[in-house]
């Protein structure tokens, strides 16, 4: 796909020079997974939020840290523990006593890129209050609201095998990431580099920011402007409305995860460097997009990522 | 969702069914009661198949079903060759078929041979109903081929498959047979005719109708009294002869057993003397429908033989070959004419003959009349008096007799139609001695006034007989004239004075007869052109030479002529209709798949794009080219500046035919 994909190529300025550098950068510590730092430089330039869900040991942390490095601004980790309670990510409000006033502390979630760390390990309330700064893009403490710096990006990773004392994003939960997707094994090939070459964590270290808030922020400007023609609109209907009437599917997808699949389309584009998007754009975000909104029939036999597959293989591509 | 390939849908098939059975129903018709019925449950099987997405039944009962339906064929109609049979066959065989037909290839290939199917029913009816029904055939088979199309289209270009909008549709489809219309009219004009048809072989042309027979017995003429369809037309150069002189020689009997008059075997003889023309001579043309005979039909005496026929001794017209297609010639008679001054004894001994100990009381009738008229022309005038004055009756209702057929006749019942009267009175003169012949054809015809020109029905059959007198020669003399007038008058529906049928009715007669204006015109202009007519209007129209060979290469020039036209107003028309840019990457679709590379459903068209240039190495460089292009002349925001170069790519884009075959399977 990359390599035939109309190359963006007139646009001026260093912004879509520097989207490939951080983009470059990541791919250069993540080995062989170009289409999972695809999809998550396309969460963050649509405005949205990643759950990456896989083993142990894939590279999750790695490339939530790569990532967060790339774009610059500052960034915070936080490992989800089971003890862990809201005021440890969002923040306390502290009386000094100097001047007999609260002062808000503001917890590892004011940061521009987050990195929430086996989210599944925290209790419901600690989780929910992680994803309701997700979703408002503020905090309120003590009746107070406190603005979550722009732009503002969470990274979360999920355990999905390992499920004791563990607590896992409920589904009606789930949808406030944008896209879910996991990492795999590198191949063969790649994996020997990763035993020949220094450890990644060097690489880590040495990694300098490309991007900052400010151009992530222009970033998303773009990719909210890109231009979208009629028959790939009328693809994201047909995928849409094909997930609707799947006889596997209890509840199709909402006008919301369209909307969410149109800009998921327009940031994919930005990231492959096109002026436009296609068909392809559509069509690759949408396994990421759909599986974890999908609620398959228990009766039918067939699992999300079942269904997805099916669907992109039957509905036809103007 | 889930959809298998060959999930065809109902609008698309249907569509091809539709254009089958319309095609076989004039077939059905004439087919065995249980093949028509297997014909319509297969086609009927499909379309619940489409309705309710069933596969096809696999290879060994699709293999049992038709050998099965051949064997069926050939066993209800004992044979294997033949127009019907063929035809038959056709049609199970296309039934058959309905039980494999989940490719497009199918459905195209079916839609294809209705053209087929529907053209041979001109090989067993000529006549103008079956070319409108035709041309409607052939639209909805063409229908049928562009709803192939349309569904081929949007699966290749990857758009929702729609329900059509039939009347759009029709629409096409009229438009394609329209466009096909100065087509075949050139060639119609131009296409070189043979001498004779190609078909017209000697097998039921008529039917089941039987027509006038070689031979006549009682009961011959009048079963035709039923039969209201045409037997020929005749067009006169000036008036048409007063109806009493309207008598259309036939088949001249001479040989009678008892019961059954028929021809002579010297009936292919030349006259001794020709007929010539005179001032009074009647100038007229024939349109003979096929009788399946070898006469055709004339006014007395016909004095030119047509192209492949031949004047007899009797003065009959045959034809060298049985009239199997729609036959037309131009004719000259004189009725002034002195036939056979001198009878030679040969042929006097075999207008006298009688079988022996046959009509004993009409024998000794004859004897008392000859006794009482020793002049032939008095005895001729006796019998007719006698016809005429006594009881006897001109019906259809005959009682069938026994071997003294005429004794019964004339004596006890005196009932009777033309070939009774003819016959008894020809025994009856042959046993007074004098020669007499019975000669059969029609009588009459209606005078259609505003095609001017005169139809002869197989209704207005009839007999009549001459006998020969010394210095009249072979004198005609109508029995039936002398019984009923009105025969001779106001031809054979006006004598019987009974309704036929329940539908003869004045109203349905004229509606007929308005038709036959039609058809009349039809035979003429159109199945008539044969050869030499073409010929004549060609030099009409000025062209120098009009050799076949010259004809056929005028032909072949004006068509793609009128093709290039046609091809140019049409286009013209689709060009501006549909996008450009989608026309050509179906193009370019269906060569990446005759390249071996099919779209599969659910691929990008970069996705297919990119995989093509893995596959064909040699052309990966062009293949990348045009993949960049189309997606900014699809998807792109300033698409036109990339439409046309996309166009001129895609065009000049030919892989080398290599990979499997391409094979439509509906993606």
């Amino acid at each position: 796909m990359s390599e035939t994909a109309p190359r963006r190529s007139a646009r001026p300025g260093q912004l879509a020079d520097d989207l490939e550098r951080a983009r470059a950068a990541v791919n250069e510590v993540i080995v062989d997974k170009p289409d999972v730092v695809d999809l998550a430089f396309t969460a963050m330039l649509a405005g949205g939020h990643l759950l990456i869900e896989d083993l142990p040991g894939v590279g999750k942390t790695t490339l939530a840290q790569a990532l967060s490095l790339a774009m610059g601004g500052n960034w915070q980790r936080i490992q989800f523990t089971s003890d862990m309670l809201p005021a440890d990510i969002v923040g306390v409000s502290v009386f000094r006593r100097e001047d007999e006033t609260f002062e808000f502390r503001p917890g590892p979630v004011f940061a521009n890129v987050v990195l929430a760390d086996e989210i599944n390990r925290a209790t419901p309330r600690t989780q929910s209050a992680l994803l309701e700064a997700m979703a408002e893009g503020q905090v309120t403490v003590d009746g107070q609201t406190h603005p979550l710096p722009r732009p503002f990006f969470v990274i979360a990773t999920q355990n999905p095998l390992d499920l004791t004392g563990t607590y896992p994003l409920p589904d009606s939960q789930l949808d406030r990431f944008l896209l879910r997707t996991s990492i795999g094994y590198p191949s063969a090939a790649e994996e020997r580099r990763l035993l020949v070459e220094p450890d990644r964590r060097n690489l880590l270290e040495s990694m300098q920011p490309v991007l900052d808030p400010e151009r992530i922020s222009e970033l998303v400007d773009a990719a909210a402007a890109l231009h979208v023609a009629d028959p790939v609109l009328d693809y994201i209907q047909a995928l849409i409305a094909a997930s609707r009437a799947h006889a596997a599917v209890q509840t199709g997808l909402s006008p919301r995860a369209s909307l969410a699949l149109i800009q998921c389309a327009r940031a994919h584009a930005l990231v492959r460097q096109q002026d436009f998007c296609l068909p392809d754009n559509v069509k690759q975000v949408f396994p990421a997009l759909a599986v974890h909104r999908l609620q398959p029939l228990a009766e039918s036999g067939m699992s999300s990522e079942e269904i997805v597959a099916d669907i992109l293989a039957h509905t036809p591509v103007p | 969702m889930k959809q298998s390939e060959q999930d065809i849908p109902l609008h698309t098939v249907g569509w091809t069914v539709a254009a089958m059975l319309v095609a076989a129903l004039p077939h059905l018709a004439e087919m065995p009661l249980g093949l028509a019925g297997l014909v319509v449950a297969a086609a009927a099987w499909r379309l619940a198949a489409a309705h309710s997405g069933w596969q096809p039944p696999p290879r060994w009962l699709r293999l049992m079903l038709t050998v099965g339906a051949v064997a069926l064929v050939v066993f209800t109609l004992g044979a294997l060759w033949g127009r019907r049979t063929a035809a038959t066959l056709l049609c199970v065989m296309l039934a058959a078929k309905m039980f494999e037909m989940f490719r497009l290839r199918d459905l195209r290939m079916v839609a294809s041979v209705c053209f087929f199917l529907i053209a041979t029913h001109f090989l067993f009816n000529e006549r103008l109903f079956y070319l409108v029904y035709l041309a409607a055939g052939a639209m909805v088979a063409v229908t049928a081929l562009i709803q192939i199309q349309r569904y081929e289209d949007s699966v290749l270009s990857g758009t929702t498959v729609r329900v059509p909008d039939h009347r759009r549709l029709i629409r096409q489809g009229a438009l394609m047979v329209a466009a096909a219309l100065p087509v075949a009219l050139t060639l119609f004009v131009l296409f070189p005719r043979l001498a004779q048809p190609l078909w017209g072989l000697p097998e039921q042309v008529m039917d089941g109708r039987t027509g006038l027979s070689d031979s006549m017995s009682p009961g011959s003429i009048a079963n035709l009294f039923l039969d209201d369809s045409p037997a020929f037309r005749a067009e006169f150069e000036d008036q048409p002869p007063p109806p009493q002189e309207r008598y259309w020689r036939g088949p001249v009997l001479w040989h009678f057993d008892g019961s059954t008059w028929r021809q002579s075997q010297f009936a292919s003889r030349q006259p001794a003397i020709p007929v010539e023309a005179a001032s009074d001579s009647i100038r007229y043309s024939i349109q003979l429908e096929p009788h399946e005979q070898r006469w055709l039909f004339v006014l007395d005496y016909p004095v030119n033989a047509p192209p492949e026929s031949h004047i007899s001794l009797d003065y009959q017209l045959i034809n060298r070959r049985p009239v199997t297609s729609l036959t037309q010639y131009e004719m000259v008679s004189t009725p002034d004419f002195l036939d056979m001054p001198g009878l030679h004894e040969n042929l006097r001994r075999q207008a006298l003959a009688l079988p022996s100990e046959r009509n004993p009381r009409t024998l000794e009738r004859a004897r008392e009349l000859r006794e009482r008229y020793p002049d032939d022309r008095d005895l001729v005038g006796a019998v007719l008096r006698w016809f005429n004055e006594e009881e006897f009756f001109y019906s259809l209702e005959t009682t069938p007799t026994g071997r003294h057929g005429a004794d019964e006749f004339l004596f006890d019942l005196r009932v009777g139609y033309c070939e009774h009267y003819a016959s008894a009175f020809a025994i009856l003169m042959r046993a007074a001695g004098v020669p007499t012949r019975v000669v059969t054809g029609y009588q009459g015809g209606d005078w259609q006034p505003n095609g001017r020109y005169l139809l002869i029905r197989q209704s207005d059959a009839h007999a009549w007989t001459e006998v020969w007198l010394e210095e009249s020669g072979w004198t005609r003399v109508d029995p039936t004239s002398a019984v009923a007038p009105d025969r001779i008058d106001q031809g054979s529906r006006g004598a019987i004075g009974q309704s036929r049928h329940l539908l003869d009715t004045d109203w349905l007669r004229n509606l007929r007869n308005r038709y036959d204006r039609f058809q009349h015109l039809w035979n003429r202009w159109i199945l008539g052109f044969d050869a030499e007519r073409q010929r004549r209007l060609l030099e009409r129209l000025g062209m120098p030479d009009t050799r076949p060979g010259a004809i056929a290469a005028v032909m072949v020039v004006a068509l793609a002529g009128v093709i290039a036209t046609v091809m140019l107003v049409l286009l013209g028309r689709s060009w501006r209709q549909t996008d450009p840019l989608l026309r050509a990457w179906l193009r370019l679709q269906r060569r990446l798949q005759k390249a071996g590379i099919r779209r599969a459903s659910g691929e990008t068209p970069l996705e297919l794009l990119e995989r093509a240039a893995d596959a064909l190495p040699d052309h990966t460089v062009e293949l990348q080219e045009l993949a960049e292009l189309y997606g900014h002349a699809r998807y792109g925001p300033q698409p036109a500046s990339q439409v046309q170069r996309f166009i001129e790519r895609s065009k000049a884009f030919k892989p080398g035919h290599t990979g499997e075959p391409a094979r439509l399977t509906g993606v």
